[in-house]
This record gives structure tokens, sequence and C-alpha cells, in this order.
């Protein structure tokens, strides 16, 4: 169900992790609504792209957890954490942890998917979200460390959650089979869905050094959650057999539990309200519903 | 956000010449379906917002949750949640793109009159 690659889809425009028509610009222009150009794809796509649009929060969020000007993105002042109780630290630890596992998960994920997409330009999107997920990986190991754990990797190890291990295992084995769709599903829909919206309940309450790392992180979210939506949303479309929205249904049956058993943990831990816990899953079941997967 | 409004109908980007857009005759409301009206045009301000390279920022902004009410020239990216800004006024129709997230989409009118952005896989 995977769609291997054939050799000549690899070094075809319409191959296995083919981004398709985009809407967008003339490469000349400045208005990104005026022109429906294929083009626009080489260039959002591609690391030159990437490196301006991520360069700024990139800078602040290394600079969050190396102890240098922890400012967030709205400017409001201030780079000393307030002081956390040891139950907070705790609290925040374990949360760190499994957002560490997360990464580390769409780290191995997406690195594996580099090799499967049949498309140059994806396979360089693949990269840039590879080191996105190092860089996010980075800066929540950083984080833990700063809070006085001198071994962040035994306490990410003690700490993650079974769920999200599990859910890892899977994610991994899919990207093994090569089963492209399936695994851009639980990666970048799935897993990508529940980070988003998990970071940004917690950027509210969280102390200004660890929202200046999710405020980074979640924007580049953005960006892995809308290559997955689009892809698969193509693939979806093209699908008259309905075998894929079939397999995609499977797939969610099987990680859906996880992912929500997994961040159910995470969600008590930074402070959500279990109404607003409730809504966590909104974004997902949103992005389920436009693919058509409900 | 607060962007200069620079003329109802016309394209009247600063430093342009303005050129009346024939085809939208009428008035204009924000809360009624006025498709027919005369568009609006906007320069826009940079907001703040970063996660694009510079020269399209100004397109963008970060919503701020639900009580974030919506200028007539932006509507909601349902994918990323960011919201896309427009030079002219949004109309059902109209297609915008979301850089942020790479996807195209749509503007539409909700059944509570609102505009909002489908996606177009």
């Amino acid at each position: 169900m995977g769609d291997p690659p054939t050799l000549r889809e690899r070094s075809a425009p319409s191959g296995p992790g083919s981004p398709g028509p985009v809407g967008g610009p003339l490469p000349g222009t400045d208005d990104p609504h005026d022109a429906d150009d294929p083009a626009l794809q080489d260039e959002v796509l591609s690391v030159a792209f990437w490196f301006d649009a991520v360069g700024d929060h990139l800078r602040r969020g290394l600079s969050a957890v190396t102890g240098t000007d922890a400012r967030p993105a709205d400017g409001a002042a201030g780079d000393v954490p307030p002081d956390l109780t040891p139950e907070a630290v705790d609290r925040l630890l374990t949360v760190l942890a499994n957002y560490a596992v997360g990464e580390l998960t769409a780290l191995d994920g997406a690195s594996g998917l580099v090799r499967q997409a049949g498309d140059r330009r994806v396979k360089t999107f693949l990269a840039t979200q590879t080191l996105d997920e190092a860089r996010h990986l980075e800066v929540f190991v950083r984080r833990i460390r700063s809070l006085g754990v001198a071994d962040p990797d035994a306490e990410i190890e003690r700490r993650a959650h079974p769920a999200l291990l599990t859910f890892r295992e899977r994610l991994l084995s899919l990207v093994d089979e090569g089963d492209w769709a399936s695994a851009l599903f639980a990666q970048n829909v799935i897993l990508e869905s529940m980070e988003r919206t998990v970071f940004d309940a917690h950027r509210r309450n969280a102390d200004l050094r660890t929202r200046v790392v999710l405020d980074g992180v979640i924007a580049d979210e953005r960006r892995h959650l809308g290559f997955g939506e689009n892809d698969l949303g193509r693939r979806l479309r093209d699908d008259d057999t309905g075998r894929l929205a079939r397999r995609l249904a499977e797939i969610r049956s099987q990680l859906d539990p996880l992912v929500a058993e997994s961040f159910d943990g995470v969600a008590s831990r930074i402070g959500l309200a279990p109404a607003e816990a409730e809504r966590l899953s909104d974004d997902y079941e949103s992005a389920v519903r436009r693919l058509g997967l409900v | 956000m607060n962007d200069r409004e620079t003329g109802v109908g016309v394209r009247g980007e600063a430093g342009n010449p303005a050129a009346t857009d024939g085809e939208d005759p009428g008035g204009d409301t924000l809360r009624e379906p006025v498709d027919d009206a005369p568009r609006r045009y906007y320069e826009l301000d940079e907001t703040g917002f970063d996660e694009v390279p510079a020269r399209w920022r100004r397109f963008y902004r970060h919503w701020r949750g639900p009580g974030d009410e919506l200028a007539p020239n932006e509507v909601l990216c349902p994918v990323c949640k960011v919201v896309i800004r427009s030079r002219r006024e949004l109309r059902p129709g109209d297609r915008v793109y979301c850089m942020p997230c790479m996807s195209r989409l749509v503007v539409v009118r909700a059944p509570d009159g609102s505009l909002e952005a489908e996606v177009v896989y």
C-alpha cells in the first residue's frame, strides 16, 4: 500500500511525494496570492526558502536554551524563567522528555522518507524537515539539561510514555515497509497535529524559556503539517478505488488511541483543564475530515 | 490588523496608478454578502510574522484565537491557523495561498456570513 516508486516514477513529477501544482506567485512577483504557477514549488520546498523562513525563530529558540536573550516572538521582555517548584520541574521534565521522544520519532521518520520520495523537491523538503526535527530534539534536550538533568538521554528514556514508544515503533515500521502514504499520514498528520496542538496549549502556561522554544517548534510544524495534508489530499483525490482511504482509516484506528493516551498524560502535566484537553484533538479531527477520512 | 485602506473599487496601491475595477459596482459592508460591491484595497503593513522569508511576511499574521476578528482582507488558514492577508477585500471564489503551510485555498462564505478558506488539494 506504500506505492513504492518505480524507476520511472523516481524521475517523474507525478511520482510518490510529488507536490503537484500549487497556487502562488511567480518568483519575480511580490503577491503570494496572484498567480498559479508550479514554479513556486521549487521555491517553497527549497533549502533557500527554508533557511530564510526559519532563521529568526531558530536563533531565538537556540538562544532561549543557551542562556542569552530569551525573548518571545511577540516581543515580551524578560529572559529569566520564573521560579519553578520541584513538583513543577518534575512535571515539566516528563513533558519535555515526551516531546523529545516525539521529535526523535519524527527525525527518524522524516530521514527515512527522504529516500522514498519520488521527486527531488520533496526529497529536499524532507531533508529540511529532518533538520527541523533534529533542531527540535536538540532544544528540548538542552531545556531538559538546563533544568538540572545531567543525563538527558537517560531521563528521556525513563520518562517516555509507553504508548508513545509503541507509536514510534509502528510509525518507523511503516517507513521501513516503504508505505509512503501511511507513514506520511502517521508522521505529518497524526503526530504533527497533536504535537502542534499540545505545544500551542502548553506555550500559554509555559515559563519564558520553554515558551520561546515552543514558539519556534510550532512555526516549523506548520510546514510539516501542510506538506503532509496536501500530499495526502492529492493522493486521495486521485484514488478512484478508495483503497488509500481505507488504508489510512486503518492506520488511524491503530494509531489514534496511542497518540490520545500519550497526550492525555501530557495534558494533565501542562495544566490543561479537562474541557480544554478535549479540544486538543479538534485540529487533528478537522484535518481528518478535510481529507475525507471520517 | 490596521492596514491602510487605499480605495474602494480601485486598485489603489500606494505609488501605483489607480484603475477602476469595473466588475464590481455597488456599495460594501463587512457582515452582509456584498459580493457585487466594489472591492476595497489595502496597503499591508508588517505584522511581526516571521515564519516565511521577509518579502512575504506582510501577507500573514499570527491568529490570536477565536476572539480574533478578521478584517475584510483576511481569512484563516484551516490547516495551520495562520491569518492570510490580501491586498484586496476577499470574496467567495478568491484563491489565496498559505505560504507557511504551503496550502492552496479558496475563499467561501460560511453559513454565518463570514468568510472561510477551504483547501484545494
